[in-house]
């Protein structure tokens, strides 16, 4: 086995084992992104010199016998909207083609500390709003599973760029299912944390009540081990969770005695693809014979989700994205003829379609003699999707959805179809409205030979439960695949 | 539902000329046909987290960015200020 294609959990022990060195491991990565990015595409910055300084300074460390963090000489890659000082962050946008952020987000700086190897920064859909990372004004990236596929959005090249072998974790963000949705199409576990579980400072904001910074990797146990290292409370924002954290990826049991598992009908309407719901169901079984206990429960507001989704996405978005007025920094346009042309040119030229489209739903949501109607009636229904939940947890520990409806689309197959690509977000976006964590793995493979992911949603702050829940079924089911070839 | 392009975009400082006008109308559409589903709930208490209720930092004055740091990015500078153009005759 290639060092490329270890766990995060095996590179670790092998350090510690001095089995091989964190300057080998970052070589074995960089050499791996010159065999195949030019086909995946996953990143817009590489920072492979940078990772190999990182590396060299983890091996003096190791060799003057101190003692290094979990995660220390891992290669990660991180998200575009997520702030590395002096690297770029473009948000995967012309708007900030050039931002060099003067400051780490609060995540950056705790992967830093606990001696990381940075890879680069991860392609995306524009501004996190997409679910097939072709928002993107820089590139395409493609599912490593089939060239000719999406890998799903917005943490698309997240999700590439762990399946491919090119980076052995990724911070992704997940605001109504971009973690979620691109790890399963690209066959790997991304978890959504809890709402307030992960510091959001430094996070570029598209929708601030919903918006959360996730772990992506190719085992559960890895993904425990990035969340342990992510998580707690932050003073440098506000809606950060006060409360004591469990080592995640120490903590897991070996089976699932005492769990219910509860199976919500509404996510398994006509609406999903019969090969999608019954690899999830098969995912249920194998559950079942692992000691948990299988319950069909119901959650009914489930079919107003997206929209109410929609409304509150978009609305938040429409003033998030009011900064970008080619002032203080980022894209300004070149000619204008007085200060409001410079930012109405400057913001039609600097954003794409995707973003001015959900910025336009938004100010009309937003907009005089529309409010009560929708975005009041929206936020009605988040609490009352939200409350179903809690009522649904009283009877159950985890519940176990697909992921997506179906498996990746095909490059350019909804690209003038926004519906169609905001329909793929129907069984992740209960879990923001609601504040909860879940967790995508795999569960097989469709006809195409594309990853399916079934979805596994806890109540507030159950990580432990969810991480749990799918290590055992990670067990039960011999692991997740073998990074593909490409080569 | 008539939706007056032309007001929104004004309002959310974006351009489109007649023809996006015409694509971005029918999209919109479809979009507001989609989130019109919405039942009518009872009016209740919406806001912040009852559980987690935020609380503000206390104002200290404590080491912050420098000047020139922020200033590296904006596209126009001089005489450490961001140059825009004339707002007032």
């Amino acid at each position: 086995m290639e060092l490329y294609e270890r766990s995060a959990a095996q590179l670790g022990k092998m350090l510690r084992a001095k089995e091989c060195s964190a300057v080998e491991i970052a070589q074995a990565i960089n050499d791996r992104i010159v065999a195949v990015e030019d086909k995946v595409e996953a990143y817009i910055t590489l920072a492979g010199d940078q990772a190999l300084e990182q590396a060299r300074a983890v091996d003096a460390k190791i060799a003057a016998g101190e003692n290094l963090a979990p995660l220390a000489g891992i290669p990660i890659g991180i998200k575009d909207n997520i702030c590395t000082k002096g690297v770029l962050t473009t948000c995967a946008s012309k708007m900030l083609y050039n931002f060099e952020p003067p400051y780490n987000a609060t995540v950056v700086d705790k992967l830093l500390k606990q001696n990381i190897v940075c890879t680069g920064k991860l392609n995306m859909d524009e501004f996190a709003m997409g679910s097939t990372c072709e928002n993107s004004y820089f590139k395409k990236t493609k599912n490593p599973h089939d060239l000719d596929y999406v890998p799903g959005g917005s943490s698309g090249g997240s999700a590439a760029a762990v399946a491919a072998g090119e980076a052995v974790l990724a911070l992704g963000s997940d605001t109504g299912g971009s973690i979620r949705e691109p790890a399963s199409y690209c066959g790997i576990v991304g978890l959504k944390p809890t709402y307030g579980s992960v510091s959001r400072y430094g996070l570029v904001a598209f929708a601030s009540s919903l918006d959360q910074i996730g772990p992506m990797g190719r085992t559960v146990e890895d993904v425990a081990m990035l969340y342990s290292a992510i998580c707690g409370h932050d003073p440098m924002d506000a809606t950060s969770v006060h409360r004591d954290y469990p080592d995640f990826a120490s903590g897991m049991k070996d089976d699932l005695k005492g769990i219910t598992v509860g199976i919500p009908k509404e996510y398994y309407g006509p609406g999903v693809d019969e090969e999608v719901k019954k690899a999830v169901m098969d995912g249920a079984k194998m559950l079942e014979s692992c000691g948990a206990v299988l319950k069909e429960i119901s959650l009914p507001s489930t079919d107003y989700a997206l929209s109410a989704y929609y409304i509150i996405s978009s609305a938040e978005a429409s003033s998030n994205l009011a900064r970008y007025d080619g002032v203080k920094y980022g894209y300004r346009c070149e000619n204008f003829d007085s200060l409001t042309d410079m930012y109405e040119k400057t913001r039609s030229e600097g954003f794409g379609d995707e973003v001015k489209r959900r910025i336009m739903l938004g100010t009309f949501v937003l907009s005089s003699g529309y409010f009560d109607a929708y975005y009041k009636r929206a936020k009605l229904l988040q609490k009352q999707i939200a409350d179903e939940f809690a009522q649904a947890f009283k009877g159950c520990d985890v519940i176990l959805t697909p992921t997506s409806p179906s498996t990746a689309f095909k490059l350019g197959e909804c690209t003038d179809d926004p519906l169609k690509m905001y329909a793929a977000d129907i069984c992740t976006v209960t879990v923001n409205i609601a504040g909860l964590p879940a967790i995508s793995l795999p569960c097989g493979k469709g006809a195409n030979g594309l990853p399916i992911g079934m979805q596994l949603i806890g109540s507030k702050m159950s990580e432990a439960t969810l991480l749990s829940t799918a290590h055992c079924y990670e067990k039960a089911v011999g692991g997740f695949g073998p990074v593909p070839k490409l080569v | 539902m008539q939706i007056n392009i032309r007001h929104v975009a004004k309002l959310a400082r974006l351009q489109f000329d007649d023809s996006q006008v015409e694509k971005l109308e029918k999209q919109m559409q479809d979009i507001l046909g989609m989130v019109e589903n919405l039942p009518e709930l009872a009016d209740g208490k919406i806001g912040v987290d009852q559980n987690n209720p935020m609380i503000l930092r206390q104002d200290e004055i404590k080491p912050s960015l420098r000047r020139d740091d922020i200033l590296k990015n904006a596209p126009k500078t001089e005489a450490g200020c961001i140059v825009v153009p004339k707002t007032v005759e």
